[in-house]
Order: structure tokens, then C-alpha cells, then sequence
């Protein structure tokens, strides 16, 4: 059963991103709307199909997760930090709250959040490229996947930050970089060698793969290694969450 | 008495530096306990171990017999605190603060409790301002709003009145006194000495993180306050006369007065006794205890000796 004190945070949670979902929800949605516009619509035109699919089209499963990724990250880790910045995450610790509980809470709301950019996102795509979709149940469970693992990398992030610069070093160092470089606007098979070798090097291609799977039915890899590395990237990081949680790090004196 | 709060052998290490020392403290149910000390004497480190905001390097906290680390969501529902730092979330109005607060200890907080809350902290025409638009006064006492709302049977108040204007604060410490009468324990650290006086009934003494002392508040005025008896005379004196000078008495320079100080624990009878035998003409008399603050300056003193 879900205790009051869980759905409390949870409400809270989803109140507080809602609250600037101008931010939150509509700033994402136009930036992923620009590049499906600009890479898709527009350049991609010229561009080739891609396993008989047309490149607009190709485009919007590696768009949907980086939308996923960035808002479940993002929301665990602003949310978290401005509660450490502000003092108000004492109000949090001295309740009797479980460290499952916390995560959950703060992982719900994520979810939402980048479900939220995520079907906002395939909306405004699916106007122009069609609304069919391949596996819905699988592209589901992809994207539940792969928001609650950033939603949690947020939050360890956020604990182990000290300066708003730190917060935002994951996102701009190591999941952007990867995310582009990750299959969302390419195919392997267009890449030259060395390029082709690092994306296969590269987890975030294979999550990109299963949803473009997912909503399109084509890939490059085989989609049950997305769902395995999915799996083991999610409980890695829920467990180091919880561990961080459970251990105080940075947050109980 | 029942002891709502058992502290043994609690010490805190940062490193090489100890805030506190093996502090042994118990407060029982229902009584205002005054925790003070100077700034970085422990106080607050004390208070965020019982609440579980701070893990002690060793010895034991319990409330209501439940360990505060073992047994947490126990403990931590019973007890509120009030921090010292001014915290607000800037996204939600002050009833959203409250019943936030008040959910994450599963508590559904009904209408007429939040306005309660709200009426008795002088917040209930804020009640949908934004936290960020409150006076600093407002948001200390929204503070102390978000610790009641789950109606604790222990309550921390670290600083409450810091910034908060003379009216308030008396206001304020009304409150305290109805939730004390209601049976809730309160812990009190404060660096306006009057409020542990105003309030307390039994006074702790912490210095660079041991406990100096825990005394009831009149047994302490009693032992450590010297008493002082200033005589104003209808005639100038020019010579004091023997008897009053072996009891100490002292003549002011203008002849017009005279003051006899009682040592702790001794009584002004036999002073006031001396200048009746001496025939001296009395035109007022006044009598001056030395204060909680006096007695405070003083222990320390004699600690930083020690």
C-alpha cells in the first residue's frame, strides 16, 4: 500500500515542476520540437530511408529519449539540490519517511515529468511522421525504464553536488555528448568505422535502439540488449541511490 | 516522572573536533527544558541527533524509550523541530507548506487544525501567500507551524524567537506554555537568556560540547544568585557604623545610600535586622537578584577556568 506520507511527497513533487511547466514541460517540448523540425522535417527530406523507414520519422524515437532522459534527470536533481541550497530538505529528514519511500516519491514525480516530454514530444512529431506505433507496451516499459534510471542518477547526483556547476556537469558533460552521439540522429550503418566503434562502445545507444524498436520496429543491435542493459542500469542506480540515502551521505551531519 | 527523552554518553566528532562530549540528559514529560550555551557549544548538534538530522559518533538518544537511530520512524513522529536556519520553499503558500509537512508524517491535516495552527502563530490572513512574500518574523513562525502540525509529544525549538519582534515573542511563548499544558515536552535553546527564564523550569548548561550543569531554574537562581540590598537614607551618613560594616555594607560616596550583598543561599533578614539595630533613617528599599544571564556568564567563566 502507498502510505500518505509517499503520495504526500510524490503530489508535492509533481505540484512543484507543474508550478513552472512553462520550464519544465514546454521549454524541452520546443527544443526537441526545433530539432525534429530543423534535422527532420526540414534537412531530412533529402536524406535517404533508413531500413525503408523515412529519416523525419527515423528521427523522433532518439528525440522522445532525450527528452526522457534530460526531464527525469533534471527533475530529481534540481528538485533535490534546491532543497539542500534552500534548507528546506530539512523538512524532509526529520520526518519518518523511509529511504524507499523518498526515492519513490521523488522518482514518481520524474516519471511523470518525462513521461510527460516524452508523449508531448511523439504529439507533435506524430502530426507530420504518423501516430502507428510498432510495440506500444515495450516502448513503454523502455521509457518507464530509462526515466526512472536518470531520475535516480539525478538524485545521486544532487546529493553529491555542492554547486549548481556540479548539478548540471552530468547532463552537459556525459548525457548530452553520449545522447548525440548515441544513435539519435544516425543509423550505424551511416557512420564511418571509428564513429560506428565508439556508438557500439556507447550505453545509450542501445536505449535508443530499443524505443526506435519499439515505436518503429527496426534497429541496428538486437533490442532484448537495450531492455537487459536497461535493467541493469535501473538497479544500479536505484540501488546507489537508496545506498546514499540510507548512508546520509552529504545530507545527514 | 516519565522521561521523554534519555541521553547517555552522547558524543559527536567532526574529525578532531568534539561538539559534543558524553552528555548524559533527560527530559521528562510535559516540562520546558532550556538547553543554553554560547554559540558552537553543541545545543544544536544535540537537537539534530535526537531529530535525525545529525548521526552521533556514539552513545545513545531515545525518545519515549525508542532509539533515534534503531527505531526512527517512531521517534521522529514524535518529535517536531524548529531549526535555527529560516528555510521556505518559494513554490508553495503557506497552507501547502503546512499540509505538506503534515502529510510526510501521514498525517491528514484537517481544516480546523490548520487554522489553529494558523491562528495561534498570527499566519491565518497568509494562509495563501506565497512563502517567499513572508517577513522574516513570518517565515520563523512558519517554521514552528510545520513543526506542531503532527502534533508532537517532544518539541525542539532551536532559537525560535531570533528576529522576532517583543509582541510575537510573548505571543509566542503563550503558545509554548498551552502546548506544555496540553503535555507536550519542550526543549528550548535560545540566546535570549529572559526566555529560558520566562519559560523553563529546569535549565541545561553546555560548553564546548559537556555538559556544565542541569538544575531546576529556581534552585539555580537560588544557588548562584547573590542578593543585594540597596538602603536610600533620609539623611546623609558620614560614618558607617561597625555593626553594618562587618556584615559588608557599603556606604555610596555621597552618604546617601548604603548596599549589603547576602552570599547564594543566605538570606537578607539578617541585614535588614543589622540596619534596624543600627538606627539608621530609611527612606526606600530596594532588592536586586542577580539574573539567569549574570549566573550564566559566570558558570562559563568558571568552565573556560576549569
Amino acid at each position: 500500500m502507498i502510505s500518505r506520507g509517499l503520495r504526500t511527497l510524490f503530489e508535492k513533487e509533481v505540484l512543484r515542476f507543474m508550478r513552472v511547466a512553462g520550464q519544465t514541460l514546454l521549454s524541452p517540448l520546443i527544443t526537441t520540437a526545433l530539432y525534429f523540425i530543423v534535422f527532420g522535417y526540414s534537412i531530412g527530406g533529402r536524406l535517404h530511408d533508413i531500413q525503408g523507414v523515412p529519416y523525419s520519422r527515423f528521427l523522433v524515437p532518439g528525440l522522445i529519449t532525450l527528452g526522457v532522459i534530460s526531464n527525469a534527470f533534471l527533475n530529481t536533481a534540481s528538485s533535490l539540490f534546491m532543497m539542500k541550497m534552500q534548507g528546506t530538505l530539512i523538512d524532509l529528514l526529520v520526518t519518518p519517511l523511509s529511504y524507499a519511500e523518498v526515492l519513490a516519491g521523488f522518482l514518481g514525480a520524474a516519471v511523470v515529468r518525462a513521461l510527460l516530454v516524452g508523449a508531448l514530444t511523439w504529439l507533435v512529431a506524430a502530426i507530420f511522421t504518423g501516430f502507428a506505433v510498432a510495440h506500444p507496451l515495450l516502448l513503454l516499459l523502455d521509457l518507464l525504464l530509462i526515466s526512472i534510471a536518470f531520475g535516480a542518477m539525478g538524485l545521486c547526483v544532487a546529493i553529491w553536488a555542492d554547486k549548481f556547476e556540479q548539478v548540471n556537469f552530468v547532463p552537459t558533460f556525459v548525457i548530452t555528448p553520449l545522447t548525440f552521439l548515441g544513435g539519435v540522429f544516425t543509423s550505424v550503418s551511416m557512420l564511418p568505422t571509428a564513429l560506428r566503434r565508439l556508438t557500439l562502445a556507447n550505453p545509450i545507444f542501445y536505449l535508443v535502439d530499443s524505443v526506435r524498436f519499439a515505436m518503429l520496429g527496426i534497429a541496428d543491435s538486437r533490442p532484448e540488449i537495450g531492455l537487459l542493459l536497461l535493467g541493469v542500469l535501473c538497479a544500479a542506480s536505484l540501488a546507489l541511490a537508496l545506498q546514499l540515502l540510507r548512508s546520509g551521505y552529504k545530507l545527514r551531519g | 516522572m516519565e522521561a521523554v527523552l534519555t541521553i547517555r554518553g552522547l558524543t559527536k566528532r567532526y574529525g578532531s573536533t568534539v561538539a559534543l562530549d558524553h552528555v548524559d540528559l533527560d527530559v521528562q514529560r510535559g516540562e520546558i527544558f532550556a538547553l543554553l550555551g554560547p554559540n558552537g557549544a553543541g545545543k544544536t548538534t544535540l537537537i539534530n541527533i535526537v531529530a535525525g538530522l545529525t548521526r552521533p559518533t556514539s552513545g545513545s538518544a531515545r525518545v519515549l524509550g525508542h532509539d533515534v537511530i534503531d527505531d526512527y520512524r517512531f521517534t521522529r513522529r514524535a518529535v517536531g523541530l524548529v531549526p535555527q536556519e529560516i528555510n521556505f520553499d518559494p513554490f508553495f503558500t503557506v497552507s501547502e507548506a503546512l499540509r505538506f509537512q503534515a502529510g510526510y508524517f501521514g498525517v491528514r491535516l484537517t481544516e480546523d487544525r490548520l487554522a489553529e495552527i494558523l491562528q495561534a502563530l498570527d499566519l491565518w490572513t497568509k494562509r495563501d501567500a506565497g512563502s517567499r512574500t513572508l517577513s522574516g518574523g513570518m517565515k520563523r513562525r512558519l517554521l514552528i507551524g510545520k513543526a506542531l502540525v503532527h502534533a508532537p509529544q517532544v518539541l525542539f525549538l532551536d532559537e525560535p524567537t531570533a528576529g522576532v519582534d517583543v509582541e510575537m515573542r510573548q505571543s509566542l511563548w503563550r503558545y509554548v506554555r498551552t502546548l506544555q499544558a496540553r503535555g507536550t515536552s519542550i526543549v528550548l535553546t535560545t540566546h535570549y537568556l529572559e526566555e529560558a527564564e520566562e519559560l523553563a523550569e529546569r535549565i541545561a548548561i553546555v560548553d564546548h560540547g559537556k555538559l556544565l550543569l542541569t538544575e531546576r531554574k529556581e534552585d539555580l537562581l537560588r544557588r548562584y544568585s547573590e542578593k543585594t540590598l540597596t538602603i536610600s537614607l533620609t539623611a546623609r551618613l558620614v560614618t558607617l557604623p561597625e555593626s553594618l560594616r562587618t556584615i559588608g555594607a557599603q556606604l555610596a560616596a555621597n552618604g546617601l545610600s548604603l548596599s549589603i550583598t547576602a552570599p547564594p543561599g543566605e538570606d537578607l533578614g539578617r541585614a535588614l535586622a543589622a540596619v534596624a539595630a543600627a538606627g539608621v533613617a530609611v527612606r526606600d528599599v530596594e532588592t536586586h537578584r542577580a539574573r539567569l544571564e549574570d549566573i550564566f556568564v559566570s558558570l562559563l567563566h568558571q568552565g573556560a577556568a576549569a
